[in-house]
């Protein structure tokens, strides 16, 4: 195991790890129910690092990502529908992150969101045409990092460490009305969709084949799910957190993206605020690649094309065709002028319905002898994996009736 | 597992990648043609390419494809596969089987230059 590689790996996960969904949800969760739903981020950055440890084990043994092989094991039917649903789930979420870093440079420059979501797409195309893939997870993974800034704003406005850490046991919040138990647990559920969102594990597994894994590399795939993802999961619950101790006692609901910045602000003046929003920017704009290229290699792997960016653009020319469509297409849905917010309820919404037909194949491909032998799971990780499908139903089931009934959460 | 093994035809062939002999991607098994020899059926080839989804898909659904897609077919003889794994490897080019005509023409159509 390579030293050099394994620590960039870890940070490209973490600075990666949070989006705009994540951001959204963990800074409105903190203001609307302080620490009490810390525990539903701990439990589903569990349930993300069983499943990408799973899809990277997939495709390091395998060596098919696994759309690939979702195809084989659902059918030409149903893995249409499921090649569907989550084109249009990544699509949303692609242009929920767009939108996200449009608004991030809007605050940065002063300039028109829209003019920024133009500037921000040609820039995310000209990194994928010129960058290979590595240096591309890697770019904007580490830049990714300035998010760490909002570990270090919590830790300056010394909260209370033991309700923090009472946080993570599971808890509903005593002497709730029904609306607000049911506000409770939308946000559950969209915390889950945001964290599991079937784009990781379609980037994940297709990254696997881009750097070439094999067997050997399954001791990386397994450290950088559980610490990488551990500690970027640790960067959404400080951003809960302040925002439990600066926004819940003042009743502001931090509705915008932007808002998550006053939370380094307040105890870090302008250098905070500096440091957070080219951390959101980042992390979102690598969060909008990562959407884009899952949703062009969903469909290049179920149609069997050549695909890849450790391959120049032109040797997987419909793949290339795909994502750069797919990122003007995430485009024209921002200059529509439909609310940012909108966006990243529609993308959480519709990815939780998305999450079984996702991670059924997975757990199957996982478990089956004939293409993992040695490597396939064992009973820990089948235990967990079916364990976590059965909750990813239960959220899938919940998610519309919760939706209507507070009104997308509010209240 | 060798083309001569024992095979289970859908759980184990149908739907699978395709790679050339030089590891490229060139397709999917979409469907099987069958020919009768001595009595008995034997696989003649892979049939490769939307057009080949007819009788898989509902009416509406495959002339969708067929709308979007095209309903071209390719066929890959059965003594062109060198192995069948977790994809099944030729040991021909894919250009051989009429597999890369498609991915060819829309290189055409892409700058061939800008990237590292």
């Amino acid at each position: 195991m390579n030293p050099l590689e394994l620590t960039l790996g870890i940070l490209t996960a973490v600075g990666g790890f949070v989006d705009i969904s994540e951001l959204v949800f963990a800074a409105q969760a903190g203001s609307t129910f302080g620490y009490a739903l810390i525990w539903v981020f701990a439990f589903s950055t569990i349930g993300i690092m069983v499943m990408g440890e799973m899809s990277g084990r997939v495709a390091a043994v395998a060596k098919q990502p696994v759309f690939n092989l979702i195809r084989h094991r659902l059918g030409l039917k149903l893995g249409l529908v499921t090649l569907a649903a989550s084109f249009i789930s990544n699509l949303i979420t692609c242009a929920a992150e767009v939108g996200g870093a449009a608004i991030v440079l809007h605050l940065l420059t002063g300039a028109p969101a829209m003019l920024m979501a133009a500037v921000m797409t040609a820039v995310v195309i000209a990194s994928i045409w010129i960058l290979p893939f590595k240096w591309i997870e890697r770019t904007y993974g580490l830049l990714g990092l300035f998010m760490i800034v909002f570990a270090v704003a919590l830790v300056k406005i010394n909260p209370p460490w033991g309700a923090i850490a009472g946080g993570f046991l599971p808890q509903v919040p005593p002497g709730l009305s029904t609306q607000e138990l049911l506000r409770f647990a939308y946000f559950g559920v969209a915390i889950i969709s945001a964290v599991l969102f079937p784009y990781e594990v379609y980037f994940y597994s297709s990254g696997g084949i881009e750097e070439d894994w094999g067997p050997k590399d399954l001791p990386i795939n397994r450290v950088t799910c559980i610490v990488g993802f551990g500690l970027g999961s640790l960067l959404a619950i400080s951003i809960l957190s302040s925002s439990a101790q600066l926004f819940a006692p003042l009743n502001i609901d931090p509705q915008l993206p932007g808002s998550a910045v006053l939370e380094a602000e307040l105890p870090m003046g302008r250098l905070g605020l500096l440091l957070a929003l080219l951390g959101i920017l980042f992390a979102v704009a690598g969060a909008a690649i990562e959407t884009c290229l899952a949703n062009a290699y969903s469909v290049a792997q179920f149609f069997g094309w050549e695909w890849g960016r450790h391959k120049k653009p032109w040797e997987a020319p419909r793949f290339t065709l795909t994502w750069i469509a797919l990122f003007l297409l995430a485009l024209a849905i921002v200059l529509t002028g439909i609310d940012v917010m909108k966006l990243v309820e529609f993308a959480v919404l519709f990815s939780v319905l998305v999450l079984p037909l996702t991670y059924l194949p997975l757990l199957l491909l996982a478990s089956d002898r004939h293409f993992m032998q040695n490597h396939r799971n064992g009973v820990l990780a089948n235990g967990l994996g079916w364990f976590y499908f059965v909750v990813i139903v239960i959220a899938a089931a919940a998610a519309i009736p919760l939706f209507l009934l507070t009104s997308g959460g509010q209240g | 597992m060798k083309p001569q093994d024992k095979i289970q035809l859908v759980s184990g062939l149908l739907d699978l990648p395709i790679l050339d002999k030089d590891y490229r991607y060139c397709g999917i098994v979409d469907d099987l043609e069958f020919e009768e020899a001595d009595g008995a059926l034997r696989v003649k080839a892979l049939l490769v390419g939307p057009g080949a989804y007819r009788g898989r898909l509902p009416g509406w659904a495959f002339r969708l494809v067929g709308w979007i897609a095209g309903k071209r077919i390719a066929r890959v003889p059965w003594d062109a596969i060198a192995e069948i794994g977790s994809a099944v490897v030729l040991d021909v080019s894919a250009e051989t089987c009429g597999l890369h005509s498609t991915e060819d023409r829309v290189r055409r159509l892409i700058p061939h230059r800008g990237a590292l």
